[in-house]
């Protein structure tokens, strides 16, 4: 195992750098002054001046030598700064981050295991009422684009609050602006946020993993191994929770790892749709201005966090599965 | 039925009782057993020989209650005179592992990957008997030993992937005598194997068999396989018994054409040289609609107006229960050889 884990970590470092690289060329390769470039040559003695911005935003010099000294101001800590407000960008990633944090794991642990039982439970009883409404749901849910799911989920939670009298879903930001509470009153407001824009995520996310635990455990249950369980006398129940649900999980590990990208985007998608001030709204305001560092960082950040998923998922699936450890 | 091997024992381990089993899809009724009759006795073993198809897995597996939820049952099966086909879940499962267990076929998949092999021997110990972890564990070594696996006290934590088709098969039958059944079912057990371990471990399968004092009912599509250790033979065809009696005779004087026609494309080292294999031509029929009269007279050389029309009952045939029409001429050519 533990050789294995070097080998995913070692890997993880390479896709690291590769993502880097991308994460520079993809803004760098833009003209961030594209619009004063022809302002500027349109108007007289404008050419020393576009060399003048050029050089004071270092776009004179050769794009690798670029490359080598962002990644060295990356390893340092520099994320630079927004040309949009002043702020540092690691000080921006650091508000950001956290919120949109919470809402992704609350979504991806409550859609996992929700999606493993619901996957689990449609399998056992193939065909059966659960199993025909559980369907019905992924596929309706699995259909509809998330800004769409998140504004009806919206509108729902405002009729809910007027006809109930008392607002018990938030539908704006992820927290009540000037907010004075203790610890608790800070959660408990936070969690009124949360609801809508995780269960937004939530259905979408847990479309997909039900039915994919459902095939998988379907699978397994027709395979020879549980055959030899159930011919051993292993109680029915004992050879759901030891004999297949265990091998089962291994396709979903992989998709839940594989889909934290679409995920994110989704997470973008969702946080615009709630006004929450997170990564999704970050990301967007950076793009609309233009605001090179910001947009690197962020899509740094992103791709580390996409990483650590993957090398998690990794190690996750060879502690589940000892082909893979030694393979 | 014939005569037990073993007289004394009066009530028969397994009973089989005209048992029937369809399969309904979509296509049809796929009838796989077709009113099949057996006992075997303590300490007896029984070989069930016959082509892919001819229902000799499913009506085992029809012991165990192993078959699909789909498949349709009837006639009766008894262990130790219980009827096992109306018993509930719980008690099925008690039986199933103790008093009956069984060796499947291909070892690649029919052990759990995620699982050591000692864990998955000590779950069958540890379901039927309620010992200590370590007790089960320390059992699991003993019968990998048994089976002949080298350095046990090792190989008890090695995963199913770590180890060879021949060795999983040694781990299947461990698993399977863990608990001293009186009844053990090899369902094709060397099918999957390289010919040069097959031997190797019929032999541990005879020895694992001695050890836990049970009877043993061995399913196999080659004959060769069951020429040593069969006491009694059973040929089906086409979810019927084609052929059944003490396995010496059988193999001696074959009643059944069908029967004639297996041991005519064994391979023989004792034949004389230039001796051909004789392949029995055609394929078996479809069960979803079997033919009328006898299932095996398109293929057979003997088949005359009747067979196509009247289903051969089982009938003695000398030492030997045979449902052919034409069995006494078989029988008699067979013994001018």
């Amino acid at each position: 195992m533990l050789g294995y884990a070097t080998r995913k970590l070692l890997i993880s470092v390479v896709v690291l750098f590769f993502a880097t690289l991308v994460a520079f060329l993809l803004v760098a390769t833009v003209d961030p002054i594209a619009e004063q470039r022809v302002f500027l040559l349109s108007q007289p003695g404008g050419a020393e001046q576009v060399q003048r911005l050029e050089a004071s935003l270092g776009l004179d010099k050769p794009l690798m030598e670029r490359y080598g000294s962002w990644l060295g101001d990356m390893f340092t800590g520099d994320m630079g700064t927004s040309t949009d407000n002043g702020r540092a960008v690691t000080t921006l990633l650091g508000e950001a981050i956290p919120v949109t944090l919470r809402l992704v794991i609350a979504a991806t642990v409550i859609s996992v295991i929700l999606g493993v039982a619901v996957g689990v439970v449609s399998a056992m009883r193939q065909y059966g009422k659960f199993d025909n409404i559980s369907t019905f749901f992924a596929f309706l849910f699995f259909a509809m684009p998330v800004f769409w799911l998140g504004a009806l989920l919206k509108d729902l939670g405002i009729r809910f609050n007027d006809w109930w009298g008392r607002r018990i879903f938030f539908t704006i930001g992820e927290q009540s602006p000037r907010l004075d509470a203790d610890f608790w009153g800070t959660w408990a407001d936070r969690a009124g946020h949360i609801i809508l824009p995780a269960l937004t995520l939530i259905a979408i996310q847990l479309a997909a993993t039900s039915r994919f635990q459902r095939s998988a455990m379907l699978d397994v249950l027709e395979s020879d191994y549980i055959r030899t369980a159930r011919a051993k006398g292993v109680p029915r129940r004992r050879v759901i929770t030891h004999h297949a649900l265990r091998n089962a999980l291994l396709p979903v590990v992989s998709y839940t790892g594989l889909t934290f990208g679409t995920l994110i985007g989704g997470t973008v998608v969702t946080e615009v749709v709630f006004n929450w001030k997170g990564m999704g709204r970050l990301f967007l305001e950076s793009l609309l201005n233009g605001d090179v560092a910001v947009t690197q960082g962020w899509l740094l950040a992103v791709g580390i966090s996409v990483i650590i998923v993957n090398l998690l998922t990794d190690l996750t699936y060879g502690f589940l599965d000892p082909r893979v450890r030694d393979g | 039925m014939t005569s037990p091997a073993n007289p004394k024992a009066e009530v028969p381990v397994l009973s089989v009782q005209d048992l029937e089993v369809v399969f309904p899809t979509p296509d049809g009724d796929v009838q796989a057993v077709r009113g099949v009759s057996w006992d075997i006795y303590e300490g007896e073993v029984l070989a069930i020989a016959g082509e892919s198809g001819s229902g000799k897995s499913v009506s085992v597996m029809a012991a165990l209650g192993l078959l699909p939820p789909s498949a349709q049952v009837s006639g009766s099966i008894s262990y130790r005179g219980q009827d096992v086909t109306a018993m509930a879940d719980k008690e099925l499962e008690k039986l199933r592992g103790s008093a009956i267990s069984m060796v499947f076929q291909d070892p690649m998949t029919s052990l759990n990957p995620v699982m050591t092999v000692g864990a998955q021997i000590a779950e069958g110990v540890r379901v039927h008997q309620r010992t200590k972890m370590a007790i089960a564990r320390s059992k699991a070594v003993e019968l990998l030993h048994l089976v002949g696996i080298p350095n046990a006290s090792q190989r008890v934590d090695s995963y199913p992937h770590e180890l060879s088709g021949g060795m999983r098969q040694r781990a299947m039958i461990a698993m399977a005598i863990a608990n001293d059944p009186d009844l053990l079912i090899a369902d094709e057990p060397t099918t999957a194997l390289d010919v040069t371990i097959q031997a190797q471990v019929l032999d541990v399968l005879e020895r694992a068999r001695e050890a836990a004092g049970s009877a043993l009912v061995v399913i196999t599509h080659d004959l060769g396989v069951v020429a040593r250790t069969a006491h009694r033979l059973l040929v089906m065809y086409a979810g019927r018994i084609a052929e059944t009696g003490m396995a010496d005779n059988v193999f001696e004087r074959p009643a059944h054409p069908y029967t004639a026609g297996l041991l005519g494309a064994i391979p023989r080292l004792d034949a004389p040289k230039g001796t051909r294999l004789m392949p029995i031509d055609g394929t078996p029929p479809s069960m979803l609609a079997p033919p009328p009269g006898c299932a095996f007279a398109p293929r057979c050389p003997r088949a005359t107006e009747i067979c196509s029309q009247e289903t051969p009952e089982l009938r003695p045939i000398g030492t030997q229960l045979t449902a052919c029409h034409h069995a006494e001429d078989q029988y008699g050519e067979a013994e001018d050889v």
